[in-house]
């Protein structure tokens, strides 16, 4: 208690050491089905925490056992040292959440709404700053059932962060928004983010989660294949994709025998190869010697995409990291 | 800086958001416009009924009474069926339906707030339903009723019977439109067995004793002995507390949240 640090180690305001979200073996079953697999991680204060995953990963109902709503078969979850589900009333007072499918009677306002949940809360955000921060102070009069998405999908968070939480849960933030809405989210938890607030983020989208994300727990079959930040995870892709659509039909031999081909996809007309090395010099090199001309060549390393794939298509992968 | 919020709400707080609620399911109940079918329906059949005693003046199959005595209890109970089946059940099953009580629920209110506040505002209802048409039978229509607190008494027994029956309906509807099938069958049958097609002693025999001891028949049964200050049958008391406690016992076993 009195041991803590002293003020002659300045911590940043934004990320710091101590854990905000610490979940423990969490394993969760519906009938045979094993949805959560003993899945760890912590999550640091102030810091965006990813979970990425393919669809019906696990991700929802890891932070459905966070937020308390759903209780887990076992394991354990703390937030801030407590319990979702034995102090559930103190954690619902800091703990904003936006669920994946939680609609609103279809008839309430927006600020109706808002003002709604301010009145929930006992040290709420002022509803019109919200609104105004999130660009739909003009939609205040708008019932519920006559919003687009992207504006269901702001009132959402706007409904997740009224309360001024200190943790905020967004499950799949930006599904059905328009590009330009994305942007704008992103940029909104940018925001979030500045204020301190620690934020969980379940997504299915790798540039969201390489924007935004600190670190990333990747969850495929209930269990965490990969835990690190998004440039850490990318790398496991490995090396390079060269690109490019051949000017005469080639077999998987002749490009095997290029130095560093590790792999090879077709598409279309096109090819993609995969591997280590200067990889599309000796593609070049290679291909010219046969008399084949290449065309529409492209080359870049491997990212969270490349690494997603990799690591949720390799069958009985059980790689695992701890926090 | 970080330092830790009291645990406990401030009762401002929470009387704060309870009046929020109200307010908010308000707003939302009159964009749905079920209120007006509340008071509207019963304030109809008043007229109606005050018209067919003007073309049937006198006493109705030896009874004493009027048709419109007769039949202003029985618009009071259609006024409660209105309400108690058209009101809560619906709007209850839709947003647990459409996750609306689990987004609550994630929230420092829990959900039963919501519901607390759904019945109340319909109890409020019901009380305005109530005293609007005695005043309007009794001033504009000169019907010689005179309510004491045993009238109250049986008023709120009729509405608790009616909403916890709506609650039944409420907890096992498994949709909103489910809950609108199931409320609008009952309302029928409820409304015929209150007399509003014809008066238990209009008809007699087993039909009439049917109608005693059903929800609605002895609901308008105790009303109508209230309405002239005099002590309901306590068989009339016994059935509507008997069917009260049942659908409470049915709601609550059957009740969910999510």
């Amino acid at each position: 208690m009195g041991s803590g640090p002293d003020s002659g180690t300045p911590v940043p305001p934004s990320v710091g050491p101590e854990p905000a979200i610490a979940v423990q073996h969490l394993v969760k079953r519906y009938g045979d089905f094993v949805a959560v697999n003993d899945v760890s991680f912590s999550v640091r204060k102030g810091e965006i925490f990813g979970i990425i995953g393919p669809n019906g990963a696990g991700k929802t109902t890891t932070v459905e056992c966070i937020s308390g709503l759903r209780v887990p078969d076992s394991g354990q979850v703390f937030i801030d040292g407590l319990s979702p589900r034995k102090d559930r009333q103190k954690i619902r007072e800091f703990v904003g959440v936006q669920l994946q499918e939680g609609a609103l009677p279809p008839r309430i306002t927006v600020g109706e709404a808002v003002g709604l949940f301010a009145a929930f809360y006992r040290n709420p955000l002022v509803p019109d700053h919200l609104l105004d921060l999130l660009g739909i102070a003009r939609l205040k009069n708008k019932e519920f059932r006559k919003l687009s998405g992207g504006e269901k999908q702001r009132l959402s968070i706007a409904l997740a962060l009224i309360g001024n939480p200190r943790v905020a849960i967004l499950d799949e933030l930006t599904t059905g928004l328009d590009p330009e809405a994305r942007r704008d989210t992103w940029d909104l938890i940018e925001q979030i983010r500045e204020r301190g607030v620690t934020v969980i983020l379940v997504t299915h989208f790798m540039d969201e989660a390489e924007r935004l994300c600190d670190r990333l727990a990747l969850i495929d079959h209930g269990v965490v294949r990969a835990l690190d930040t998004p440039e850490a995870i990318a790398a496991r892709a490995g090396g390079f994709r060269v690109r490019f659509v051949p000017s005469a039909p080639l077999d998987d031999a002749t490009l095997r025998a290029i130095p560093g081909v590790e792999a090879i996809e077709r598409k279309d007309r096109y090819i993609t190869v995969t591997g280590t090395g200067d990889l599309a010099t000796a593609v070049l090199d290679a291909l010219t010697k046969s008399g084949i001309h290449i065309s529409e060549l492209e080359s870049r390393k491997g990212n969270l995409d490349d690494a997603f794939v990799k690591l949720t298509r390799t069958p009985g992968s059980k790689e695992r990291d701890s926090a | 800086m970080t330092s830790d919020v009291r645990p406990s709400r401030t009762p401002d707080r929470r009387r704060g958001a309870f009046a929020e609620l109200l307010r908010v399911q308000w707003h939302l109940a009159l964009r749905q416009r079920y209120i007006f079918t509340g008071l509207g329906l019963p304030t109809g059949l008043l007229v109606v009924f005050w018209g067919i005693g003007l073309l049937n003046p006198g006493q109705v199959a030896g009874s004493g009474l009027t048709i419109l005595e007769l039949w202003t209890p029985t618009i009071l109970v259609v006024s409660y069926i209105a309400i108690g089946m058209l009101g809560v059940p619906a709007t209850f099953a839709r947003d647990r339906e459409i996750g609306w009580l689990r987004r609550v629920s994630t929230t420092p209110i829990p959900p039963s707030r919501l519901l607390a506040a759904q019945l109340l505002l319909n109890l409020i209802v019901a009380a305005v339903a109530t005293a609007f048409l005695l005043v309007v039978a009794v001033v504009f229509f000169g019907a010689p009723l005179t309510v004491g607190i045993e009238f109250v008494g049986v008023a709120l027994l009729a509405i608790a019977e009616m909403f916890s029956l709506g609650l039944v309906v409420a907890a096992i509807a498994p949709s909103q439109q489910a809950a609108e099938y199931m409320a609008g069958g009952l309302v029928f049958p409820l409304m015929f067995l209150s007399g509003l097609w014809v008066q238990p002693v209009q008809v007699g025999g087993p039909l009439a004793t049917i109608m005693y001891y059903s929800p609605t028949g002895a609901a308008v049964r105790a009303l109508l002995y209230s309405v002239f200050n005099a002590t309901p049958p306590y068989t009339t008391i016994v059935t509507m507390a008997v069917y009260s406690v049942l659908f409470t016992f049915l709601a609550v076993r059957y009740f969910r949240w999510e």
